[in-house]
């Protein structure tokens, strides 16, 4: 789970996004040093971004002629 | 209960879509590459072996059939086809303009890269798994997702990784120049 502390980071482009404290990015083992809050916060970020660029996408109906497809293959 | 065949192909179908939108950078390639890998699919259907891992064999397939149009086309893909978010007034100007440098940036990762990390972080698969689909070592998965983040937060953020020993310099320098001023500023009070 996420234990969040905020901090500002700047962008190139101009934005400044409030950022958040996260314990996790992907899949590490507890063993592991944990990560700077720098490290931390773009994570989070990174995290937010990838959700907002592909999340729509993977929301998105199923085309019916691809449904189909899958359906005609399976009464074969 | 185990899912059919064809019920597990349609299940994955919006995970196949994050992986085909993150190697092709192109909405319509991706609905292209999709259908043509589930048609791979249920035509290879019968070496699929029941109980083994369903998602990494289908995302590998997915992953083949980019290659293998990638050979035939060997032409640059279009990054400027923006996920409809972008464009929603709902979205403040600022995090449009840093969402669509997110994009810029990620157009600019190697595909490997890209798929890693979007698998990775989206789609909460572990490093074997990801090793798995790329049919690449742990390391390398673990690498390819490194890279790449490092990469976009050099893009993002403006500055280039500098090694740790270069950054503690850098920080004792900075301490060392405090320390002088301030000890400038409180000499004259003494005296």
């Amino acid at each position: 789970m996420f234990a969040i502390a905020t901090g500002n980071v700047t962008f190139l482009s101009g934005g400044v996004l409030m950022h958040h404290r996260m314990e996790k990015f992907m899949d590490e083992s507890p063993a592991k040093k944990p990560k700077k809050t720098s490290d931390q916060a773009f994570d989070l970020w990174l995290k937010r971004g990838l959700h907002q660029l592909f999340d729509d996408v993977a929301n998105e109906p199923i085309p019916e002629e691809l449904l189909k497809l899958i359906e005609e293959d399976r009464r074969d | 209960m185990t899912m059919s065949f064809h019920d597990q192909v349609i299940a994955i179908l919006p995970k196949l879509r994050v992986q085909a939108l993150a190697l092709t950078r192109n909405r319509a390639a991706a609905e292209d590459l999709v259908q043509d890998a589930v048609c791979n699919a249920l035509s290879a259907q019968d070496s699929f072996a029941p109980g083994t891992n369903f998602p990494a064999w289908m995302h590998r397939i997915l992953r083949n059939r980019f290659i293998s149009d990638l050979r035939k086309k060997r032409e640059t893909t279009d990054i400027d086809d923006m996920p409809a978010s972008f464009l929603s007034t709902n979205a403040a100007h600022e995090d449009r303009i840093v969402l669509k440098d997110l994009d810029a940036a990620l157009a600019r990762l190697p595909d490997d890269q890209r798929e890693a990390l979007v698998l990775g972080v989206l789609e909460g698969m572990s490093y074997q798994e990801l090793a798995d689909v790329a049919g690449c070592a742990v390391g390398t998965a673990k690498s390819r997702v490194f890279r790449a983040r490092r990469q976009l937060e050099a893009w993002m953020i403006g500055e280039e990784h500098v090694g740790k020993d270069r950054l503690k310099a850098k920080a004792s320098t900075l301490r060392q120049q405090s320390d002088r001023r301030l000890e400038e500023k409180t000499v004259p009070n003494r005296l």
